[in-house]
């Protein structure tokens, strides 16, 4: 989704002088016209995210809008202190912007995918979280953002597509319609999914979440009292991510406790290196080892 | 201002910084930087800043000589400053964020005040080259251990901001050990020049000095940022804890409290 961030960033930067893009070294064969319109606006703050956190956070006290940019990890695990003290302490408005959430970087392996980022901000306070689930969720996102005066942390991924007619942006939407069994996913492993339950027709009520902290539709707590049964699935591990985040929602409300699986990420079992699909597989996240435990699932019923 | 006033007011801060710190007894006032920074303070934020320049002490364990300079400016009152260290103050042992036009940034975790300096200074730059809004901040000379500051040297000249001034209040002892003996003298004139910046050095004790080495350093026009290195002594002033180690620890009980105020009287 980088490239229709690059698109889609190009009209805030272009709108609004006070806009500021850092980046972290990153960006060759994306950013060029940005180079080219932003001129001083546009800063290579170097392979130093320490300092261009808090150096953003020290143009927002200017009265600049910043956004900065790298590879997930290099903007949420590396720099959460200065995150934290620098950013969202005194509410700053600075936006970050995280290339590569969950195995996106692929062969690049581990030191380059982010499994924990969504939980270390949730951690944070004033940090808004935007996961897009469609390429499309881009270009509401980043507006929204833009008009909001705090942090916010934008997960991108690569760009998927898909064949079905998705609703637009909301932070939490119904993306397809049935009675039998719940199932919430966190971004764009929403495609995978999709892939995954679409041959048990009017069976799955599937939710797409791509925004945290998340303010729960009456309409989702009606479809897990409904269904009774509740799959969350992430491309996040398990610990702090939305399927904590769920469950704790529904328990502190007390009103449905459905029964419950969460597929998070496992880890890195086989310690070997591959492309996106190789790491859903082994954590089995990859469209056939969600159908399959889906029609478990649905056998049982 | 002549020196001798000057003095006279550091006389007068060391006095308010030493009242502070005695009534409290706890180690965590950090008197030995207090005292090493105050005179370094006085004469930035007293005579060498504009109305709409801003300072960050990144440096924040010494809050304490911060207030009384503040204060001192009437820019924090005889009331608020009394809640020092009680419960429910916005003085506490770091620098507060809760008055963002007088401190911009809450400190205490060190190796953020340098990168959030450049910031502000290249934010001032950007919206307006005429104004020539003009950002000092301080850091020590055990905070260069901290890599994060080496990030920010590097932004800083990279960036060519000549409206950043860091000023190091080198007192040559870090919490656990003399910087020679821990990682090295991260306040030598020879790193922060191969870094790129302006440099200059002073003794910080000295308001003939720190006046100079301010004034040098003003005059040149190359589009680098600046650097004051000032020498000084951690717990200036109190005889028994000056230049050691234990400074950084010392709680200032009426013993300790009684030194340094017959040394203030001499």
């Amino acid at each position: 989704m980088r490239y229709i961030f690059a698109e889609q960033f190009q009209k805030i930067a272009d709108s609004d002088k006070k806009t500021v893009f850092m980046t972290g070294d990153l960006g060759f064969n994306a950013f060029e016209p940005l180079i080219q319109s932003m001129g001083p606006r546009f800063i290579n703050a170097g392979v130093a995210e320490h300092n261009m956190v808090t150096a953003a956070a020290g143009l927002a006290y200017s009265g600049l809008k910043p956004w900065i940019y790298s590879i997930a990890p290099f903007v949420s695990i590396k720099v959460l202190e200065e995150l934290r003290n620098d950013v969202c302490l005194p509410n700053a408005n600075v936006k970050i912007v995280a290339l590569g959430g969950g195995f996106d970087y692929a062969i690049a392996g581990p030191t380059h995918h982010a499994l924990e980022d969504v939980a270390l901000m949730l951690t944070l306070p004033n940090m808004k979280i935007y996961v897009p689930s469609f390429p499309q969720d881009i270009a509401p996102i980043i507006k929204e953002m833009s008009e909001h005066q705090s942090p916010s942390y934008l997960r991108l991924t690569k760009a998927h597509t898909t064949n079905i007619n998705i609703p637009a942006f909301k932070p939490m939407r119904q993306v397809i319609k049935g009675d039998k069994l719940t199932i919430v996913v966190l971004g764009s492993l929403a495609v995978e999914v999709i892939d995954a339950v679409s041959k048990f027709e009017y069976k799955i009520d599937l939710w797409a979440v791509s925004q945290l902290p998340l303010r729960i539709d009456d309409a989702f707590e009606e479809s897990i009292k409904k269904t009774k049964s509740l799959i969350i699935i992430e491309e996040h591990v398990e610990h702090g991510g939305l399927g904590q985040y769920l469950s704790a929602y529904l328990m502190k409300r007390g009103r449905v406790s459905p029964n419950f699986i969460h597929l998070a990420t496992k880890g890195y079992q086989s310690g070997l290196y591959g492309s996106r699909d190789f790491y859903l597989k082994e954590n089995s996240l990859d469209k056939k080892s969600i159908a399959r435990i889906v029609e478990k699932y649905l056998s049982r019923l | 201002m002549k020196i001798g006033n000057k003095n006279q007011i550091s006389i007068l801060l060391r006095k308010r910084i030493l009242d502070f710190a005695v009534k409290t007894e706890k180690a965590h006032v950090h008197i030995g930087s207090c005292l090493s920074a105050i005179d370094i303070l006085i004469e930035t934020l007293v005579f060498q800043m504009g109305s709409r320049d801003r300072f960050i002490l990144s440096k924040g364990h010494a809050s304490l000589a911060l207030y009384v300079v503040f204060n001192y400016l009437k820019k924090i009152s005889n009331k608020e400053l009394a809640s020092y260290f009680e419960e429910g103050t916005h003085f506490g042992i770091h620098t507060p964020g809760s008055m963002p036009d007088l401190i911009p940034l809450a400190t205490g975790s060190l190796g953020h005040g340098l990168s959030f300096a450049a910031g502000v200074a290249l934010g001032y730059k950007m919206q307006d080259q005429k104004t020539k809004r003009h950002v000092y901040v301080m850091i020590s000379d055990g905070e260069c251990n901290e890599g994060a500051v080496w990030e920010a040297a590097q932004f800083a000249v990279a960036i060519r901001i000549d409206n950043l001034t860091v000023i190091i209040d080198k007192n040559r002892v870090q919490a656990l050990g003399r910087n020679k003996e821990v990682l090295g003298d991260g306040a030598s004139v020879a790193k922060w020049r191969a870094f790129g910046f302006n440099v200059g050095t002073c003794n910080g004790h000295s308001f003939a000095d720190l006046s100079a080495g301010f004034s040098a350093l003003n005059k040149l026009k190359n589009n680098r940022p600046s650097v004051l290195i000032c020498k000084t002594i951690r717990g200036r002033g109190i005889k028994s804890i000056e230049n050691k180690v234990v400074s950084n620890y010392t709680a200032v009980t009426k013993e300790v409290y009684e030194e340094a105020i017959l040394n203030l009287k001499s």
